[in-house]
C-alpha cells in the first residue's frame, strides 16, 4: 500500500475541531507539481460524513485562450481542453458556432458525427467501469481464494458471452497469484484491499478481473471506430463548422467508401455484444452484491440532460431525449428539445460566490467573465476554481443517471427497455426488488452508465444503417460552408457527453470570437455552494456516507468515482521522483 | 518490430506542450520507416494503454516534476517508471504513464522496451508556447529520441519539412492579446484571419 496517510493533531484549517475527538476531518488531495486537481474535504461525525466541500485546485479558465480567434478553428483548440474528452469538446464547439450562424448540417455529417460520439462514449464508459473504478468494488486480494470453475459457472448464469471459460478464469487467477507473490503490485497498489467495505464473493472478483483484461481489447476497438471516421485519435481531424471533411464516394479508395463502412460495422459487431453481454451484466452483478449502495449518495436530486444523436440536418429530432427533473420526481420532467430551446438557452447561469473569480452572484455564460481572484481555501468563502452552474436557479446533477432518469420519465422506449432489463437482473441477484427510484444513488450512477452503454450500442448499428441508406440514395454531401455576418451573434453547442451535459457558449463579433465559455459536466457535478449556500452534487452526495475506516476512506472514493470526475486532464506532468502524489489527511 | 514515439502533454499550457512539440519537431525534421509511429497523444490518462498496444518499443516524451533547472532533460528506462508507486486516484484521469505500462505488461501485450525522455518545465501557465529553456531542450530531446530509434534499427532520413515553431497551437490570432512566438508567425496569422462576410476557405 503506497497510500500516504498523514495523521495530524486536531486543529485548523478544519476549524472548531479541537477537543472533539468524535468528529474528524478527512482531506483527500492529490498533491502534484501543478497544484493538484480535485480535492475533497469532509467532516466525519459518528462514522458518517456530515459536511463536504469539493474543490478544484487548478484554474479552469482555459477557454479564454479562444477570444480573438477564428470561430472555424475554435474546435481544434477546444479539443485540447481535456485529454480524455477531446472529441466531445470538438463536437460542442462546432455545434456552438453552427448554432450562432443558424447553419444546418448535412444529414451525412450528423450521422458520421453520431457514430463518432457513440464509439467515443462506449470507449469511455468501458474504461471507466473496468479500468478506472471497478477496483473500488473488486478485491484483487481475494482472487487467489476463488474457484475458477465456479467463477465460470456464475459467468454463464449471467450471460452467454463466449469468453467466460474456466480456462480463461484460471489464466487470470494465475496472473494475480504471480503478481501477489512478486510483491510488485504496480497498478493494484492503489487499491484498498481487504477493506471491510469489500463484499463480493471471491469468484465474482475473479470474473470481474477477467473482464478487466478483456475490456482492454474492446475499448481499443471502439477507439478504432473514432480513428477511422475522425482520421486520427485522440484529436480527430475530420470536423468542420458546417459538417465533416469526410469525402463520401463508394467507388473511391481514398474516401469514406463501403470498405471502410463495413470495417466500422465489423468493429461494432464485436463491441455491441461485449457491452450488452458482459459490461451490463457485470454492472448488475456488482450492484446486486452491494444493494446498500442504492441507499447511499443520492445528493442533488435535480437532473439535467440535453437531447443528442440528431437524426435530421436541422437537429430538431434526436434518438436520445433531453429534459430536466426536479426533486427526483419523474412527474416533474420538462423536456428540452434542442439547442434552440429557450428554456435551456436562458436557464443556465454560473455563480461565482464560492469560486476563485472576481465577483459574486450569477452570470449567463454569454456574459461570463473568468477573472481569477485566488484566496486560500475558506470553508465559508471561496474554495475552488470551479464556478457553480445553476439551471433555473438550482444545482443540477448531470451524467448517465440524468440521461436515464429523463428518458425513463419521458417514456422513451429504448431507455425503458434497458433500464427495466438491468433492474430485473439486479433485483434477482440482490434477492429484493430494486426499482427505478433507487437509481438515485451512488450505485445508480454506475448502473445507469451501463444502461446508457447498452442503449448506445443498440443505436450504433441503427445509425450505421441510416448512414449507409442515405448514401445509397445518392446523397454524398457532408459539408455546408459557413458565412459570418457583421455584428455580434450568439450560439450554444450542446452535447450529452459521457460525463453528462456539455455546453459551449460563443459570442462571435464580425467573424471573430469575442467570448467563449465551456460549461462542462464536471463543473455541474463538482460545483461548489452558490450564493444561497446550496451545495453542488458531489458535496451533497457525500453527506451521510458511512466511513468504516477514516484512514482508508474508500466509501468517499466510491461516491466521487461514481460521477466519473474529469478535472485532472487539462495538464499532465509525470512525477518520476516517485513521490506519493496523493495524500489523505485525517485531522 | 514496431516502435512508437509518444508525446504527452497539453499544448495549451506552456511547457506542458513539450512532448507534442518534440513529436512535431521529429515529424518535420526526419522521415522514418513505416514501422515507426509518431504520436501526439495530448493528455490521455489511462487511454494511453490503447496506443501502447502492438508496439515492441516505445519512447515517451513528457514534462517531469521534481527538482532541476528548467529545460533539464532526464531519461528513464521502463523498469524505473513501473516501479513508481501508484497513488489513489481521486479523479480517474490523473496522469497514468506507469499505470498504463503496468496494465499493458500484465495483459501480456507489451511493449517491453520503454523509455521516457523528460524535461523540467519552467512555466505551465495557460498560453501557447514553450519557455526559452524548454524550447532549447526540445532540440536536444529530439536528437536523443532519434538516436534511440536508430539504435533499434530504424534509419531516420533528414527532410526538413517546414518550421516547427509554426505548429497550429503556437500561432497567435490578432486581438487575443497574446504575443506570437516569432514575428513571421504574426504575419501568417494575419493572413489567415477569417474574412468577414465571405465563405470559408
Amino acid at each position: 500500500m503506497e497510500l500516504h496517510v498523514q495523521a495530524r493533531a486536531p486543529g485548523p484549517p478544519g476549524g472548531g475541531l479541537r477537543g472533539e475527538p468524535a468528529m474528524r476531518r478527512i482531506t483527500i488531495d492529490p498533491v502534484t507539481r501543478i497544484e493538484g486537481h480535485l480535492r475533497i474535504d469532509t467532516e466525519v461525525d459518528g462514522g458518517a460524513v456530515s459536511k463536504a466541500w469539493a474543490s478544484c485546485t487548478m484554474w479552469r479558465g482555459i477557454e479564454t485562450i479562444l477570444r480573438g480567434r477564428d470561430p472555424r478553428e475554435a474546435w481544434v483548440f477546444a479539443q485540447r481542453f481535456c485529454g480524455v474528452c477531446t472529441t466531445v469538446h470538438a463536437m460542442a464547439s462546432v455545434r456552438a458556432v453552427e448554432d450562432a450562424l443558424g447553419l444546418d448540417v448535412p444529414l451525412n455529417a450528423q450521422l458520421i458525427r453520431n457514430l463518432i460520439l457513440i464509439a467515443h462514449a462506449l470507449h469511455d464508459h468501458i474504461v471507466h467501469f473496468y479500468h478506472l473504478s471497478a477496483l473500488d468494488w473488486v478485491d484483487v486480494a481475494a482472487i487467489p481464494k476463488a474457484d475458477p470453475t465456479k467463477a465460470a459457472a456464475i459467468a454463464a448464469s449471467l450471460s452467454d458471452w463466449p469468453g467466460n471459460s474456466p480456462q480463461e478464469m484460471k489464466k487470470v487467477q494465475g496472473k494475480v497469484v504471480a503478481l501477489l507473490q512478486s510483491g510488485q503490485l504496480g497498478i493494484f497498489a492503489n487499491g484498498y484491499w481487504g477493506h471491510p467495505a469489500m463484499k463480493l464473493p471471491p469468484e465474482v472478483n475473479l470474473l470481474a478481473l477477467t473482464h478487466y483484461f478483456q475490456a482492454l481489447d474492446f475499448q481499443r476497438k471502439a477507439n478504432q471506430v473514432v480513428a477511422i471516421l475522425g482520421g486520427k485519435t485522440p484529436h480527430i481531424q475530420n470536423l468542420a463548422v458546417g459538417g465533416v471533411m469526410n469525402a463520401i464516394n463508394f467507388d473511391s479508395l481514398a474516401t469514406l467508401n463501403l470498405d471502410r463502412l463495413y470495417m466500422i460495422k465489423g468493429l461494432f459487431d464485436e463491441i455491441v455484444p461485449f457491452v450488452q453481454q458482459v459490461y451490463l451484466p457485470d454492472a448488475c452483478a456488482i450492484a446486486g452484491f452491494y444493494p446498500d449502495w442504492f441507499g447511499i449518495g443520492a445528493g442533488v436530486r435535480n437532473y439535467l440532460a440535453v437531447p443528442d444523436l440528431p437524426v435530421d440536418g436541422k437537429a430538431t429530432a434526436f434518438d436520445l431525449p433531453g429534459g430536466r427533473i426536479l426533486g427526483g420526481e419523474q412527474a416533474s420532467v420538462k423536456p428540452i428539445t434542442g439547442a434552440r430551446d429557450e428554456v435551456f438557452r436562458q436557464g443556465v447561469v454560473e455563480d461565482l460566490t464560492h469560486a476563485w473569480y472576481k465577483g459574486r452572484g450569477a452570470q449567463h455564460p454569454w456574459q461570463g467573465e473568468t477573472d481569477p481572484y485566488y484566496t486560500d481555501f475558506r470553508d465559508d468563502g471561496k474554495y475552488t476554481w470551479v464556478k457553480a452552474p445553476r439551471f433555473e436557479g438550482k444545482p443540477m446533477q448531470v451524467g448517465p443517471l440524468a440521461n436515464v432518469l429523463v428518458g425513463y420519465a419521458e417514456q422513451h422506449a429504448l431507455t425503458r427497455k434497458w433500464t427495466d432489463d438491468a433492474l430485473a437482473r439486479v433485483s434477482k441477484i440482490a434477492g429484493r426488488p430494486v426499482g427505478v427510484d433507487r437509481l438515485q444513488s451512488t450505485m445508480g450512477r454506475y448502473l445507469s452508465r451501463a444502461v446508457r452503454s447498452a442503449m448506445l450500442a443498440e443505436l450504433a448499428l441503427k445509425h450505421w444503417e441510416r448512414l449507409v441508406d442515405n448514401i445509397s440514395k445518392g446523397d454524398t454531401t457532408s459539408y455546408q460552408a459557413p458565412s459570418f455576418p457583421k455584428g455580434p451573434v450568439e450560439g450554444v453547442g450542446l452535447h450529452e457527453a459521457p460525463r453528462g451535459t456539455l455546453s459551449h457558449w460563443v459570442v462571435i463579433k464580425d467573424g471573430v470570437l469575442s467570448n467563449y465559455q465551456a460549461v462542462v459536466p464536471t463543473t455541474w457535478n463538482a460545483s461548489p455552494r452558490d450564493e444561497g449556500g446550496l451545495p453542488g452534487p458531489y458535496e451533497a452526495s457525500l453527506i451521510g456516507t458511512p466511513i468504516a475506516d477514516p484512514e482508508k476512506p474508500l466509501e468517499i472514493l466510491r461516491t466521487v468515482h461514481s460521477f466519473d470526475p474529469c478535472m485532472a486532464c487539462a495538464c499532465h506532468t509525470l512525477d518520476p521522483a516517485g513521490r506519493t502524489i496523493a495524500t489523505v489527511q485525517v485531522l | 518490430m514496431s516502435l512508437a514515439v509518444i508525446g504527452l502533454g497539453n499544448v495549451l499550457l506552456g511547457d506542458d506542450g513539450f512532448g507534442p512539440f518534440v513529436v512535431e519537431l521529429l515529424r518535420r525534421r526526419y522521415a522514418f520507416p513505416p514501422e515507426v509511429e509518431l504520436l501526439d497523444l495530448g493528455t490521455p490518462g489511462l487511454g494511453l494503454i490503447s496506443y501502447l498496444h502492438g508496439h515492441d518499443a516505445v519512447v515517451i516524451v513528457d514534462t517531469i516534476a521534481g527538482g532541476g533547472a528548467p529545460g533539464e532533460l532526464r531519461v528513464y528506462e521502463g523498469a524505473e517508471l513501473e516501479r513508481l508507486p501508484a497513488a489513489p486516484r481521486v479523479s480517474p484521469h490523473d496522469p497514468a504513464v506507469s499505470e498504463a505500462l503496468a496494465v499493458a505488461r500484465l495483459a501480456g501485450t507489451g511493449p517491453y522496451d520503454v523509455c521516457l525522455v523528460g524535461a523540467v518545465p519552467s512555466s505551465l501557465e495557460l498560453g501557447a508556447g514553450l519557455s526559452r529553456q524548454v524550447r532549447a531542450a526540445a532540440d536536444a530531446a529530439a536528437e536523443i529520441v532519434r538516436r534511440r530509434v536508430e539504435e533499434r534499427g530504424f534509419a531516420a532520413q533528414r527532410h526538413d519539412a517546414g518550421q516547427v515553431d509554426d505548429n497550429w497551437w503556437l500561432r497567435a490570432e490578432p486581438g487575443n492579446g497574446r504575443a506570437p512566438t516569432c514575428p513571421t508567425v504574426a504575419a501568417r496569422a494575419l493572413a489567415r484571419r477569417a474574412n468577414v462576410g465571405s465563405e470559408a476557405a
